[in-house]
């Protein structure tokens, strides 16, 4: 019997098994009850499909997406459902990295221990839905994003990418159609683009640190010079000039033969110290793309390089943080979007390099932009003009130092003209609205 | 909901709301009360016969099947050299008669009288002889056994039975509450179905307490998961409620008759042959009647809405003709023909193509093959198992494979393989800790969710701690029949112990395990919870061997109480139940071999006669 009797506890095998599975199965819970809560099929909080609970307001509270009397509800203006809709998303889930898409769990208030049983969320945002719609008229049908951030508390006001369609239509438009080429992603956050001119303030950072006698040297540019066997084009025949006055002009000769002195290994590296190459945390769920900045070897390749053409790819968002850093006095608040989030603080330059840097920006306006293009702005910037298949991308970044109104902004119009003549008006519509909105 | 409203009037809502919270907390109670009542009693084994070793060394027979011989693992050691390391066997029957067995291949006297191979009755006093080692077996006298039950404590006094019935009585009235409440189409007819089980487990309870009997916790485990079951079958077909109030009246009949039955040890053996018989032609019989339903021939139409499963009361008899006493563990033969029993049911489950039940015998075989074969065949149990597994496997059909291959991957598949588990999960998780509330679930509405899902059901309707204590009743079941195996008087019973709580284990973790894609969905049912026929009944009378192994004092009647092998020490209230409520159909078959026992072998020493 004894023996017998010992066997039995073999049944203890399977009462392990199954412990062992429950252990997993409330891990897996635990971690993504909310996913699994958040399906569509999940009839408790959707009818029909529709999410019948939750509401994306912006930082004042308006309404920009929310489950309401009579199904799910986008905002009342045509302008801010544009402007908005690649961070709101739609409810079909057709942009990935929108809050449609990653909050499901926040809207419909789901929690471990109450399930889906109580009453939905809301996720309330950073964005101006006045700025957010400025910036979608703004940018008049051309492709691109607008991003604008308080550049001290992190907050972003702006996070604005066309195309892109009115959600409360739903999608009425051929796939195929060029004129909505990428209409699902957020250019602002998932794409990367040629930075072109506005790279030249990552360069001259370098040299700033790099080069000793940066201030002393004087270039001349007679609209094209040849550095390591290849052909460096200028926009203009510049003369002799300083190094402020080559970031001005946007002088490729000078930035050609500055990128030759640093080397294409010291302009890479710099690219990935100012996290320009690297992924960002937008949010806990919502990442951005990465840029990447290859190290050019040889002289020729490193001249473009450090001139924002070669193989350098940006993403906008990387470049608000880079620009923000400048703003700031060398340390990045890192940008938020959900409301009430705790920015991070990163030092991403030395402070004395971000204030040569900021004054230099200035004086691009001063004495080449205009300052009475920005009327009220205190504005530092830089143009930029990528040249890439197809057209020039127009950039145009930077920040204002207006007291109540910290904001920096980064500005891309894809395959649109120039900085100067098409991505700086859009700038400076923008920042008006931001402004006057903050008071 | 006009129910409520008019036994509640405006409160009603308001209760519902309430009683989300008090469900759990009241189905948790029930079970710590009972796990409580279970685990915390202490080991008391009881005591047959004693057995004098040279040296004076005295040997308590604490089972109706004791081996004797060198090694450690047996019942009654002998240290001597000449002792095979298994040397013989003692076995009592019901009427209390002894007989020893000689194994392998030493020698065995009784009073220098060799044991022949079919054994020789040996009474008290007698000297066994092993080797050059002689034993005096001693039978237990009056005194020794009225004194040794006065020390055997019977369960329930920490843990009142009568009050956790109580509080189960509770659950049901919530249940049915919030089935009232949330579920639209719920009515009189649910009204009608918790009204019954509550019925049934009250004259259950009293009946038996009325009879002396005190361990009510395995039974109760039963009604509240069957209440949990008769919730979700509410949900599911709120109309159509009489079904499952007759399936579950029989189911609770089906298993007082089981337990009654195998009261006697000797009357379950005589018919074992028969359900050796049944089981494989129910099996062959179902394969050839059966319609097909997703590739397996499992269920047979008896017209109407009707249908049964019988391969599911085959599970009881696999596990009636599976057990064995000890004495048959001895001989190679038996082991062999139960492999082959064992492969004609594996084989014609394979034929029909219901891998789940298949894999379900097939854990079941191990462990019923583990625990009959001793140190025996070894060999013959691997080239079994390999067979069985081949078959196993063959019984796998398309429609299965294809779930197979989304395994972990349901998320990736949403619309068509992982369709039904994916929904599982969003609604489990959408329940919480305590549900949306019995009735208000979504679940239950998609395909077979009521029985393969039902985990998930319970989880989203009355959320995950509900979900958790019906898990955690089974396992406490099992464990609690692990519990009892030492003390277990005959092997059948242990075997068919082990065997019921794992057929039942097996079939919670390919349920639960299979819908949240821990392991391939195979489509078995949550014993006593998933809503169907023929599952309910088998899993009831399966209940019925867990009874069988349970040997506290007054704690089972499945168990037939010490007292009546003494003739006086448990009068005070054994006459109750001797001449009770389960009549006569008890008593005459107990009249052949107990009147035996009383004339020839314990009579000549006894007490009353």
């Amino acid at each position: 019997m004894k023996k017998v009797t010992g066997r039995a506890l073999s049944v203890l095998l399977l009462v392990a098994v199954m412990v062992a599975g429950m252990g997993i199965y409330i891990f897996r819970l635990v971690r993504d009850g909310g996913d699994w809560a958040s399906f569509y099929a999940n009839d408790s909080v959707y009818t029909q499909g529709v999410l019948n609970r939750g509401a994306v307001l912006d930082r004042n509270g308006n309404l920009l997406a929310g489950a309401g009397e009579g199904g799910f509800l986008y905002a009342e203006d045509a302008s801010v459902r544009r402007g908005c809709l690649h961070v709101v998303g739609d409810l079909e889930g057709n942009i990935g990295t929108s809050i449609l898409s990653n909050y499901r769990p926040e809207l419909i208030n789901y929690s471990l221990l109450t399930g889906t049983t109580t009453d939905g969320g809301t996720v309330q945002l950073t964005l101006d839905s006045d700025v957010c719609a400025a910036a979608y008229d703004a940018l008049s049908g051309k492709k691109g994003a607008v991003l604008v951030y308080n550049y001290k508390t992190g907050e972003i006001l702006c996070l604005t990418s066309t195309p892109g369609w009115d959600p409360q239509d739903g999608i009425h438009f051929d796939l195929d159609d060029p004129a909505y080429e990428g209409a699902f992603i957020n250019r602002a956050i998932s794409s990367v683009f040629t930075p072109g001119s506005v790279f030249k303030l990552v360069t001259m950072a370098a040299a700033i640190e790099q080069i000793p006698d940066i201030w002393q040297q004087t270039f001349t540019c007679n609209g094209e010079t040849i550095i390591g066997g290849q052909r460096i084009v200028c926009t203009g025949h510049h003369g002799t000039i300083t190094v402020e006055q080559a970031l001005a002009h946007s002088c490729n000769v000078a930035f050609g033969e500055i990128a030759r002195q640093l080397g294409g290994d010291t302009i890479a590296r710099y690219a990935e110290a100012y996290g320009l190459t690297a992924s960002h945390e937008l949010t806990d769920e919502i990442s951005t793309a990465a840029g990447s900045v290859p190290a050019a070897q040889g002289d020729g390749d490193a001249s473009w390089a450090g001139i924002g053409q070669y193989e350098d790819l940006i993403s906008p968002y990387a470049f608000l943080r880079f620009v923000g850093a400048i703003a700031n006095g060398g340390t990045c608040v890192e940008p938020t979007l959900l409301a009430g989030e705790k920015p991070q603080q990163v030092q991403l330059m030395d402070p004395a390099t971000a204030q040569t840097l900021s004054e230099m920006m200035s004086y691009n306006v001063q004495y080449e932009y205009g300052a009475g293009t920005y009327p009220g702005l205190e504005m530092h910037a830089k143009t930029g003009t990528a040249e890439t298949y197809g057209g020039t991308h127009a950039w145009f970044a930077g920040f204002i130092t207006n007291a109540n109104a910290p904001l920096a902004f980064v500005v891309i119009a894809e395959r649109a003209g120039g900085g100067y003549y098409v991505a700086s008006p859009i700038a400076n519509a923008v920042l008006q609205k931001a402004v006057a909105v903050l008071g | 909901m006009e129910l409520v409203t008019a036994i509640f009037g405006e409160a009603g809502p308001t209760l519902a709301r309430l009683s989300r919270y008090i469900l759990p907390l009241v189905a948790a109670l029930i079970l710590a009360r009972c796990v409580g009542s279970m685990l915390r009693e202490r080991y008391e084994p009881e005591t047959w016969a004693y057995l004098y070793l040279p040296g004076n060394v005295m040997v308590p027979l604490r089972h109706w099947e004791c081996i004797l011989g060198r090694a450690r693992s047996v019942d009654g050691q002998v240290n001597d050299p000449s002792v095979e390391r298994l040397h013989a066997c003692l076995i009592r029957d019901a009427a209390g008669n002894w007989t020893v067995y000689n194994l392998g291949r030493g020698e065995t006297y009784v009073n220098d009288m060799r044991v022949p191979p079919g054994g020789s009755p040996i009474a008290d006093a007698d000297v066994l002889t092993m080797g050059s080692a002689a034993a005096r077996f001693v039978d237990l006298t009056e005194q020794e056994r009225a004194s040794l039950l006065k020390y055997r404590h019977a369960p329930g006094r920490r843990v009142r039975p009568g009050v956790t019935l109580l509080l189960l009585t509770v659950f049901q009235i919530l249940l049915l509450l919030q089935q009232l409440t949330y579920n639209p189409d719920a009515g009189t007819g649910v009204a009608i179905a918790f009204g019954v089980v509550a019925a049934v487990q009250w004259a259950y309870f009293i009946v038996l307490r009325a009879s002396g009997q005190t361990g009510f916790e395995p039974e109760l485990l039963a009604f509240l998961l069957s209440s949990v079951g008769m919730s979700v079958a509410a949900s599911k077909t709120p109309g159509d409620m009489i079904k499952y109030i007759i399936l579950f009246v029989v189911a609770v009949c089906l298993y007082v008759f089981l337990c009654l039955w195998i009261r006697d040890l000797k009357r379950v053996k005589s018919v074992r042959l028969y359900a050796f018989i049944a089981a494989v032609v129910m099996l062959a019989a179902t394969r050839l009647l059966a319609t097909s339903r997703n590739g397996a021939y499992s269920w047979i139409e008896l017209g109407g809405n009707l249908t049964i499963q019988p391969s599911e009361l085959v599970k009881v008899l696999y596990i009636y003709a599976g057990a064995a006493t000890l004495d048959r563990l001895f001989v190679d033969r038996n082991l062999i023909f139960y492999i082959g029993f064992s492969a004609a049911c594996v084989g014609l489950l394979a034929l029909m193509g219901d891998f789940g039940t298949a894999l379900v015998f097939f854990v079941t075989f191990l462990v019923i093959s583990f625990m009959r074969s001793g140190s025996f065949a070894t060999a013959f149990l691997a080239v079994g198992s390999a067979v069985l597994a081949v078959m196993v496997v063959l019984s796998l059909k398309p429609e299965t494979l294809s779930r197979f291959a989304v395994w972990g991957h349901v998320w990736e598949d949403i619309y068509d393989k992982g369709f039904q588990q994916v929904r599982a999960m969003s609604a489990a998780a959408s329940g919480g800790l305590f549900g949306q509330g019995a009735g208000n679930g979504w679940l239950v509405d998609i395909y077979a969710a009521e029985t393969d899902m039902v985990f998930a059901v319970v989880s989203e309707e009355l959320g995950l701690i509900t979900a958790l204590c019906c898990v955690v009743s089974l396992l406490a079941m099992a464990i609690f029949a692990v519990k009892n195996a030492s003390a277990g008087r005959s092997s059948y019973f242990v075997i068919a112990g082990a065997a019921a709580v794992s057929m039942m284990l097996v079939q919670m973790i390919l349920n639960v395990l299979g819908t949240m894609d821990i392991l391939p969905f195979t489509g078995v049912t949550f014993p006593f919870v998933s809503v169907g026929g023929t599952s309910l009944l088998a899993c009831w009378m399966m209940l019925a061997f867990v009874k069988g192994c349970d040997t506290r004092a007054r704690a089972s009647f499945a168990v037939v109480r010490p007292e009546r092998f003494t003739g006086g020490a448990g009068v005070e209230d054994g006459g109750a139940e001797d001449e009770g409520w389960y009549g006569d159909g008890y008593d005459e078959d107990d009249a052949d071999d107990g009147g035996q026992w009383y004339d020839d072998g314990y009579g000549p020493r006894g007490g009353r006669r």
